[in-house]
């Protein structure tokens, strides 16, 4: 039996995909080796949520007869995987993160599975996430079944929410890449803050059926990998529409890198604030140097701010009526007591109070938002700013409060990009673009309705670049804390 | 401390009388020990104020709500 390479667990998705294919190991031997390390290390990260080794070894088993017979079924094949445990898995519990739902199971599997399981990418564990993916509004980082989502650059900083195993557990090594989602920063945030690259695709372009709901006209599901090469591989196999899924567009992602316009041919938009008066102290050098190797890429920068519009109110609003709507079974149960979090209990309890009038209204603001971003992508076609402006914030520190208030800086800029783009169903990537304080900072690029092969491409040429997607945390237990 | 308060406030100036109402609202910051019941209460403020907040956004009456959601 070949024993895998400590570099292989960090290698992108491509790289093991041919090394699989040279027989330097086997899909059972990768597959086995990443279960180990998802048991020896997820609980170090409060990442793993139910581990799937049987499952896993048995699909490997098929995946390795395929590629012996010379059936080869794209770069996905044999490749183990992590998903967030709000993706239903037939048989298994699918706990949304939160106590009261600890002992769910469902009979069929979330189509983003499916659409993995035919490209012959095997499962191997439910990776840990916030507590109904924060719905309500979590004040601490513990508002999760498993515990705080803890970073693997330092322990002792959170992981980000709500999909805080996934990102965790590829920073660490865990798994090659994960499955996440994201209704208003839930993938950027924990992307970010681990140094992993991850995308949020376009609303409607991946199915949602089997997901836990939180916002049906906000949530999205997309992959969190080591490149946003991978990025681009795994939402080409998850991609598609769904006549299970209402919201679904009916569209098919092609990734198609060599069509994508070249850097050169692309105006990028900035807002100098974001960097300068936004963005922590620590973190601007980062960011300044990512702004400048994109700059370098020959793009045409364009200084662009948004328009002043309550988008988070607007976000909030809309998340909160729908959140409690969806959880009113939960609420009016009682059960909802169970959770983590009391200020989450609290703000589900508030969403059910939340009126017709103030829901349409922030529906009616969210057009104008809509309308808004349409306008502004008729200038730029990509949009450029920090993901979080600081890195991973203490897993003690309330997150409800900045722990050193600033003076607000008087220009928006791009501050309520995150909002906005959500808002509006916008893509968008994460890219790592350095350090702060020994902590990962990150970039996002945020681009038109399905323009996520401009977004790869740019972050393709951006990682081309700079290698801070492939820095790796210290995982080794012998490695002392920080 | 609250009369005390009241009392102290009839010798403030205008710009004083603003410091002095805005800072309830800057020392909000929770505090651990926080009832359920004080953030149920919390949380209905917060959702009072977007309320009003959105309230008051001016929009033309054509602009329909985002339904059916396509980006």
């Amino acid at each position: 039996m070949a024993a895998i390479p400590e570099d292989a667990f960090f290698a992108p998705v491509t790289e093991l995909s041919r090394r699989l294919r040279d027989e330097e190991f086997t899909a059972v031997e990768l597959t086995r080796a990443f279960c180990d390390r998802l048991e020896k290390f997820g609980p170090r990260y409060n990442a793993l949520a139910l581990l799937l080794r049987e499952e896993a070894l048995r699909k490997a088993r098929e995946a390795d007869d395929e590629i012996k017979r010379g059936r080869f079924r794209g770069v996905l094949q044999g490749i183990p995987f992590g998903a967030k445990d709000l993706l239903s898995v037939r048989g298994k519990p699918t706990t949304w993160g939160a106590r009261p739902y600890a002992g769910q199971v469902f009979d069929y599997d979330a189509t983003v599975l499916r659409k993995l399981d035919r490209a012959r990418a095997i499962l191997a564990a439910k990776l840990a996430m916030v507590e109904l993916a924060g719905g309500g509004g979590y004040r601490y980082a513990s508002a999760s079944l498993t515990g705080p989502g803890l970073n693997p650059w330092d322990r002792t900083r959170w992981s980000g929410g709500s999909s805080s195993g996934s990102a965790a557990a590829v920073a660490a090594g865990l798994v090659p890449f994960a499955l996440a989602s994201e209704t208003w920063g839930s993938i950027l945030t924990p992307s970010a803050y681990c140094g992993v690259t991850g995308l949020r695709p376009t609303y409607g372009l991946v199915s949602r059926y089997g997901a836990m709901p939180l916002s049906w006209t906000m949530d999205k599901i997309g992959p969190i990998c080591r490149s946003a090469d991978d990025c681009g591989h795994v939402l080409r196999a998850i991609s598609g529409g769904d006549s299970n899924d209402p919201s679904s567009a009916g569209k098919t992602f092609y990734y198609n890198p060599q069509l994508a316009r070249r850097p050169a041919e692309l105006r990028v938009g900035y807002a100098p604030v974001d960097i300068e008066e936004w963005a922590e102290e620590s973190a601007r050098p980062a960011f300044r140097q990512a702004l400048e190797v994109i700059r370098g890429l020959g793009v045409k920068m364009l200084e662009v701010e948004l328009p002043d519009l309550p988008y988070g109110l607007v976000a909030g609003t809309i998340i909160s009526a729908e959140g409690s709507a969806v959880f009113e079974p939960l609420i009016r149960s009682g059960q909802v007591e169970q959770l983590a979090d009391r200020k989450q209990i609290a703000g589900l309890k508030a969403g059910l109070e939340i009126s017709a009038k103030d829901y349409f209204k922030a529906m009616r603001i969210r057009r104008v938002v809509m309308e808004e971003m349409r306008k502004l992508f008729a200038s730029v076609d990509v949009l450029v700013s920090p993901s979080r402006f600081g890195p991973a914030t203490k897993i003690t520190e309330p997150l409800d409060r900045p722990a050193r208030p600033r003076p607000e800086p008087k220009r928006r800029g791009l501050r309520d990009l995150g909002a906005a783009g959500n808002l509006a169903g916008l893509p968008a990537l994460s890219l790592p673009c350095g350090f702060a304080g020994g902590l990962p900072v990150a970039i996002q690029l945020v681009g038109r309705p399905f323009s996520e092969n401009n977004l790869i491409a740019l972050g393709r040429a951006f990682q081309d670049q700079t290698d801070w997607h492939r820095r790796r945390p210290p995982v080794e237990p012998s490695t002392p804390d920080r | 401390m609250v009369r005390h308060n009241i009392a102290m406030a009839q010798k403030l100036t205008r710009r004083e009388w603003v410091a002095a109402l805005a800072a309830p609202a800057l020392a909000q910051a929770p505090a651990e020990e926080e009832s359920a019941e004080q953030l149920l209460a919390r949380a209905r403020q917060d959702l009072l104020q977007g309320a009003e907040r959105l309230g008051k956004f001016p929009l033309p009456m054509a602009v329909e709500p985002a339904f059916v959601f396509k980006p």
